[in-house]
């Protein structure tokens, strides 16, 4: 039996196929996960005016706000990602974001710059609340939300014994529980063309960044919308970056980072399997980096597989 | 003052009274100053009870000290949300264990708020209790009659009453701007089966009291309440009959509450409220539309829009508004503060509530509690919509027009 429900949030689309043998129950508890993903949405949107974000960035800078338990968590990933990335994944780029004209008009990037800094950030685990060291900072949780939302919804399927399901979020990230039966885990492509690399994928994530997502054209260029917070323009080293992690929170700041980092190794460093094209040449298993490299199945490896199996 | 006359001043009027009506959302947009630190406690700590948390630590000045839910993976998830509460199973212990508890929350099943709302009354606590009041009239009753014999604050949770983009509206549609009300409508539309899957089997009944017949109130009763408490405010009086109809359209699972209905509640002097709500389907989602001879006022909740008639008189204020379009109908945008947005130029800016309605209906009872502040929604006007929507549900499953005898609005 298998169920699909979705529903529209973070301005996209998120869809839950979830496999047992109750329906009632798979659809009941269905939909139990997209009620976290739309108070997820509640929490974090930077475009509600009544969201905690909305609240955070009105009030941090003047007063300790205080969190729950799972967006405190979120925060704390988001720092460490940062500190581990190199400052190349930051979730203070909202002025950046505003100066650029992905919020609307332009405005001055200069300045915009400058106002970027996970350091102004602070977290006190004791309070559980968090706090900006500068008035000037301002949290988009566009990078790192989707993953998020199917943390938590993946998290509500799991207390209530489902154990074959797939969750994505605007088909960018995913999370896999257990494997359709007979297979190792679920299948994704990685990227838009047919010849790109296939994840396969049982109990993690997988976050897929790339330039040629959400764009804007901007003095006769088009940009793509993930920012290098380091020097404030457009991350335009890499084509794509897609990061397998234990979680789909992770896996969307890493793939975010790598994506303006142009490279894969720093994921792999802290044991994640990733991948980073540049666009020139068709992906191949020497651009795949991690302890599991072979998560990643690419065509020439498949076409040389069946090739041997037809021999 | 004669007809004509009255008309043409409020027509004279009614420009300065939409400019003045905005005024009043300035001192309710200021956050509460709680000198505190104030003892809160939750009981009940499923979906809403967690908003209730979460609208709370937006608050200086109080502490969550305690949560209660008997469902023990609720009551994980609660506390979650409140670092350092203690967890209780029953509200019992939670008033004999929790030291100088201030107020409690209450935001458990509907069918369960009687026992509680009186102990924690009788305990001498403020209580914040959500609604509908309780699932039948009795129950409401008492707990109007454990109210009234306390000196404790003690608010229903009937948000719109806080809703700032509600008080707004309601100025309109009491001033002239509106005129004479033609019509009402309001829906509830969401798409969803209203189960609540149980992590163990034994839970499954007690999660889905909202589809057992014996305790439930069904749609009516469960989101109608809301709504017509919201018309009744708006106009002032409360309907005389209901008629109602339901089928199940959808989730056809053996469940006996009816997915979908419909009534038709009666004002005096022929007005009328038709109504519906559905969980088979999720268009336009909640509103409530008021249709005047000038102008109607649609509420969404989080946003409102007045929709003037072409011969409706144009008003001063009005070169300041934000207008939507609305396929061939422009709605003006209803803005809380919108003069003194306005005169900042930064009237776009002031387009959605920085709070859920929600968190208004918590800082009244926070007001209300710390700086005796009249309550916004007294148990007896709980007790009012409880009864109408009670009353709705049972012309749905009966089929039968109900008369809504004012006598029920009494407890003695």
């Amino acid at each position: 039996m298998i169920v699909r429900l979705a529903t529209h949030a973070m301005r996209t689309r998120f869809e839950l196929v979830l496999a047992g043998e109750d329906e009632v129950h798979l659809r009941a508890v269905g939909e139990a996960a997209i009620d976290e993903i739309q108070e997820c949405d509640r929490r974090l949107s930077l475009f509600r005016t009544d969201s905690l974000l909305s609240h955070i960035n009105a009030h941090a800078a003047s007063e300790w706000v205080r969190l729950d338990e799972d967006t405190f968590e979120l925060f704390s990933t988001c720092q460490r990602v940062h500190a581990e990335s190199g400052s190349a994944f930051d979730v203070t780029v909202a002025p950046l974001m505003q100066a650029w004209g992905f919020h609307g008009e332009r405005g001055d990037t200069t300045a915009a710059r400058e106002a970027v800094g996970m350091e102004a950030v602070l977290l006190d685990n004791d309070r559980c609340a968090i706090r900006f060291a500068r008035d000037d900072i301002r949290i988009d949780m566009g990078a790192v939300g989707k993953g998020h939302a199917l943390d938590l919804a993946g998290t509500v399927l799991r207390d209530h014994t489902v154990t074959c399901a797939l969750l994505h979020g605007g088909t960018s990230t995913i999370l896999a529980i257990g494997a359709p039966p007979g297979e190792s885990g679920w299948r994704a492509s990685v990227g838009r063309d047919d010849g790109g690399p296939v994840a396969v994928l049982r109990d993690e994530a997988l976050s897929v960044s790339g330039s040629h997502g959400r764009v804007i054209e901007t003095d006769g260029k088009r940009i793509g919308h993930v920012l290098d917070p380091r020097n404030g323009e457009p991350a335009d080293g890499a084509a794509l970056a897609a990061v397998i992690a234990p979680s789909a929170g992770l896996a969307d700041a890493w793939s975010t980072a790598l994506l303006v980092l142009a490279d894969a190794q720093p994921a792999a460093h802290v044991g994640l399997t990733a991948i980073v094209t540049s666009g020139s040449r068709p992906p191949d298993s020497r651009l795949a980096a991690g302890p599991r490299r072979d998560q990643f199945e690419f065509q020439t490896t498949l076409a040389a597989t069946r090739n041997k199996e037809t021999a | 003052m004669n007809p004509t006359d009255r008309r043409t001043f409020l027509q004279h009027t009614a420009g300065t009274m939409a400019a003045i009506s905005l005024l009043p959302a300035l001192e309710s947009m200021a956050a509460i100053q709680l000198e505190g630190p104030l003892r809160i406690a939750v009981v009940g700590t499923g979906r809403q009870g967690r908003a209730i948390l979460a609208e709370l630590q937006k608050f200086n000045g109080l502490e969550i000290v305690a949560l209660c839910d008997s469902d023990e993976s609720r009551l994980r998830s609660g506390l979650r949300r409140a670092q350092g509460a203690e967890g209780f199973a029953t509200h019992a212990e939670l008033l004999e264990k929790a030291p100088d508890l201030a107020a409690v929350f209450v935001a458990t099943p509907t069918h369960l708020h009687r026992r509680i709302a009186e102990d924690c009354l009788a305990a001498g606590k403020h209580v914040y209790c959500e609604a509908p009041l309780a699932a039948s009239v009795d129950d409401c009753q008492a707990i109007v009659r454990a109210a009234r014999d306390t000196d404790t604050v003690f608010q229903t949770g009937l948000q719109s009453r806080s809703n700032p983009i509600y008080q707004l509206a309601r100025t309109f549609v009491r001033t002239d701007a509106v005129r004479d009300l033609v019509s009402l409508r309001a829906q509830y539309h969401r798409k969803t089966t209203w189960r609540t899957p149980a992590p163990d089997p034994s839970q499954e009944q007690a999660r889905n009291w909202r589809l057992n017949p014996d305790v439930s109130i069904g749609l009516a009763g469960e989101f109608g309440t809301h709504q017509f408490d919201a018309v009744n405010w708006f106009v002032n009086d409360y309907p005389v009959e209901v008629r109602g109809a339901g089928s199940i359209r959808l989730h056809n699972d053996g469940r006996k509450i009816a997915d979908t209905v419909q009534c038709t509640l009666s004002y005096n002097k022929g007005l009328q409220l038709q109504y519906e709500a559905t969980i088979a389907n999720s268009f336009q989602g909640r509103f409530e539309l008021f249709c005047g001879s000038m102008a109607a006022v649609k509420l969404s909740w989080t946003a409102g829009w007045m929709f003037k008639e072409a011969d409706a008189p144009t008003q001063g204020w009005e070169v300041y508004a934000m207008r939507e379009r609305f396929h061939s109908d422009d709605g003006i945008t209803l803005i809380a503060d919108a003069t003194q947005l306005a005169a900042q130029g930064k009237l776009k800016e002031g387009i959605g509530l920085p709070n859920p309605p929600l968190y208004y209906a918590i800082e009244d009872f926070l007001r209300s509690v710390t700086q005796g502040k009249p309550v916004v929604c007294t148990a007896e006007e709980g007790l009012r919509a409880a009864v109408i929507g009670i009353l709705a549900n049972q012309a749905v499953i009966t089929g039968d027009t109900i008369t809504i005898d004012r006598s029920l609005f009494k407890a003695e």
